[in-house]
């Protein structure tokens, strides 16, 4: 019995006088990887800031576990972990001053071995976790602020371009980590441009242009979504 | 709560990893520190030699040899006042109009006319004293810590990491201002040092912390204001040139503007057409050393007739003192109406000047502490009319013995006869006319009082930010 976590419906959002997203509408269910696809500027992040509530929708619905964003952000933003886009970390404390930080911002602490074990997780090289980020290569950045992420152990993750600055290895790690994350049931809305990485662990794929949804594509009967059909879909519907 | 205290804490912690920040916490407590110090050695030093010099003054005047009471009118004597123990950290108008004043005859102290930069009250402070650095350099410092407090998380993207964690504005905002919070508190430290001074000479401890408190507002005042400029504004840049602006326009320009336009209301006449003005006054009252002055004729004939004889050669008392006690009446009558009116200008001056406390957090900060230390014109005029009082009564009591203890043909004859002139030397007994002067400031009670009106002015400014903030930080950052 699968339930939606992450609902939008018929979803309108302005940014400043132009409107950014226009009358979306998807659903996502517990323990699935679903992928906003769209070229610069297509509405992904707005999205994404949306359902954590710091975007107001003109009209529609951003729903979570079935209520409404708007009436309840403290809650929400408990159950969702959240991956900026670009996110960065403080260049003058470690990783582990980092982590700690953040995560006290959002009321948790977590011991040492905890940590440790997401990093390996992320594989964030062993000898850099002490040393202040300003040396950390965009990679290293990047896969410390997922470590942050994950290490919220929330039942809901929100990724936004989270593969960018990682090399074909780590993006292969990361692609399998979802995967993981996913079959253990937690819920993973993620945002990218990359084609090829949404098709890898997606079960959902919505198409984004210009504020609007021009397709989906739903894995079925345990299968990848087909790279080639979705990349045809993109370039002649996403981007223009 | 916790989550502020932990924003708080990290801003604490990229200050000590940031020489720059350091650099100006560190270079403003040292200031402080040493000005406090340097106040409270100077003011230890002062007293001492006040001390000193008022011993001194008065051996001096009692050691005076039997002489005619006129010479010792015009030899004077200093009247001295202890410094309010607040003026370790406000000297306030002290540090121009002084503490001492010399008593003689014919003659009131020049403070009384003084010149009219100076005498408003409201311009300059003679001194780096730690209020001076505490109301115009320490929210200078604080500025520096914090513009960048929350515009360096949003260009660095941070605050969208902080946001992800379920952070509300308000509490980055909070959390930031709390940082500041300490900086306050470590500001303010050293003026609790000095305070302990202040309270062993007497002072009233309720009044040193409500003192305290005053500062510590203003001072999170300022911790407002930048938390709010680095969050209304895009950059960091932006942040630091919007709050030095207000820093300029609030602490260097209004209190020009407030004792300009003060000045520019109620005109006060300039110290040489008072000077004029006051010889022409004092021209018209006889000559206290001429008994023969026309002026003085129908004092004459009063005496005259009130003793029943036809000479002045005949009254049991000498003419000559009579006439010079007169004439001290009538010219410090004179003088004490140009000391009033001037008192008057200046009070009016300095009331106009407060206004602009509306305006400017720095002038509310300023007469409230100088209002609280007794530093402030009020005590300095009342300084003024009690020292008069005594001058008066102090050259009054050497003309009544002048009048009581000779006759009026040895005082008249003295320069041509040695023998008259030794008769009107009178006994060193007659020197002991000098009351002993104390000051004592405003009672605690009347000074805490009177600084609520500029609290006020403060407490409004604080509030009227702290809505601001509210009101912005209901936005996203
Ligand atoms: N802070 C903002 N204020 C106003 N408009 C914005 C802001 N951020 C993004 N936009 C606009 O909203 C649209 C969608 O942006 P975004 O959701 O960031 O796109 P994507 O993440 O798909 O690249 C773009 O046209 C962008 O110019
Ligand atoms: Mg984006």
């Amino acid at each position: 019995m699968t339930r939606t976590v992450v609902e939008a419906r018929n979803l309108t959002v302005s940014r400043g006088q132009t409107p950014v997203l226009s009358d979306i509408s998807f659903e996502v269910q517990e323990g699935e990887v679903f992928a906003l696809l769209g070229g610069n500027g297509a509405g992904k992040s707005t999205s994404l800031l949306t359902f954590l509530g710091l975007l107001e929708p003109t009209s529609g619905e951003a729903l979570v576990f079935g209520k409404s964003v708007q009436n309840d952000i403290a809650s929400v933003r408990g159950k969702i972990a959240y991956l900026p886009e670009a996110a960065t970390l403080y260049p003058h404390l470690s990783a582990y001053e980092n982590v700690d930080y953040f995560l006290s911002l959002a009321g948790i602490g977590r011991s040492r071995a905890d940590v440790e074990e997401v990093f390996d997780r992320v594989s964030l090289q062993q000898e850099a976790r002490d040393q202040h980020m300003e040396r950390y290569s965009k990679g290293m950045r990047q896969k410390t602020a997922i470590a942050l992420a994950l290490l919220r152990e929330t039942p809901i993750l929100f990724l936004d371009e989270p593969t960018s600055g990682l090399d074909p290895v780590a993006i292969d790690e990361f692609n399998r980590l979802v995967t993981n994350l996913a079959k253990a049931g937690t819920t993973i809305v993620m945002v990218t441009h990359d084609v090829y990485g949404a098709c890898q662990v997606a079960h959902k794929i919505a198409l984004l242009r210009r504020g609007t949804l021009v397709g989906s594509f739903e894995a079925k009967n345990g299968e990848r979504i087909d790279t080639e059909t979705v990349h045809a879909a993109f370039a002649e519907r996403a981007v223009a | 709560m916790s989550v502020i205290r932990n924003i708080a804490i990290d801003e604490w912690r990229y200050w000590r990893r940031s020489r720059i920040a350091i650099s100006v916490l560190l270079t403003g407590l040292v200031l402080l520190v040493g000005s406090a110090f340097l106040t409270a050695i100077q003011m230890i030093d002062a007293s001492h030699e006040r001390e000193h010099l008022q011993t001194e003054a008065e051996n001096a005047f009692l050691n005076q040899p039997e002489r005619h009471p006129h010479r010792m009118v015009h030899y004077g004597h200093y009247a001295f006042r202890t410094p309010p123990p607040l003026s370790v950290i406000d000297p306030g108008i002290d540090a121009y109009t002084g503490n001492s004043i010399f008593l003689e005859g014919h003659r009131q102290n020049s403070a009384m006319f003084a010149d009219r930069q100076a005498s408003a009250g409201i311009a300059m402070f003679g001194a780096l004293s730690p209020a001076l650095l505490l109301q115009i350099l320490a929210p200078l410092l604080l500025i520096l810590m914090g513009y960048s407090a929350i515009t360096r998380e949003r260009e660095a993207r941070t605050l969208d990491q902080m946001i992800a964690q379920g952070v509300t504005s308000v509490q980055i905002m909070l959390g930031k201002g709390l940082a500041l919070g300490g900086v306050t508190a470590l500001l303010v430290l050293p003026l609790c040092i000095a305070s302990v001074l202040a309270a062993s000479e007497g002072e009233a401890v309720s009044l040193i912390a409500f003192f305290i408190s005053g500062y510590a507002l203003y001072l999170l005042t300022w911790c407002a204001a930048i938390v709010l400029s680095s969050t209304i504004m895009r950059t960091a840049g932006g942040s630091l040139g919007a709050l030095l602006a207000v820093w300029v326009i609030v602490a260097m320009l209004m209190p020009r503007v407030s004792s300009t336009v003060a000045t520019n209301i109620v005109d006060a006449p300039g110290k040489i057409e008072t000077d004029f003005a006051v010889i022409e006054a004092v021209s018209k009252i006889g000559d206290g050393h001429n008994a023969g002055d026309p002026a003085f004729t129908a004092l004459r004939a009063n005496l005259l007739q009130q003793y029943n004889v036809d000479s002045v050669e005949e009254l049991p008392i000498n003419f000559r003192g009579v006439v010079a006690g007169a004439a001290e009446a009538e010219l410090t009558d004179t003088l004490n109406q140009f000391a009033e009116e001037r008192m008057r200008v200046e009070s009016k001056q300095v009331r106009i000047a407060r206004y602009f406390g509306w305006l400017s957090p720095v002038l509310s900060i300023r007469e409230f502490s100088m209002k609280l230390a007794g530093v402030d014109l009020e005590t300095h005029h009342r300084f003024l009319r009690e020292t008069e009082k005594l001058r008066f009564d102090f050259v009054q009591s050497l003309n009544k013995a002048h009048a009581e203890k000779m006759t009026y043909l040895d005082d008249a004859g003295r320069s041509g006869d040695p023998e008259a002139e030794k008769r009107t030397r009178i006994s060193t007994e007659n020197w002991k006319v000098l009351e002993a002067f104390s000051f004592e400031p405003f009672p605690a009670t009347d000074r805490v009082e009177a600084s609520f009106n500029p609290l006020a002015k403060i407490m409004l400014w604080l509030i009227a930010i702290l809505l601001l903030c509210r009101t912005i930080g209901r936005r996203a950052l």
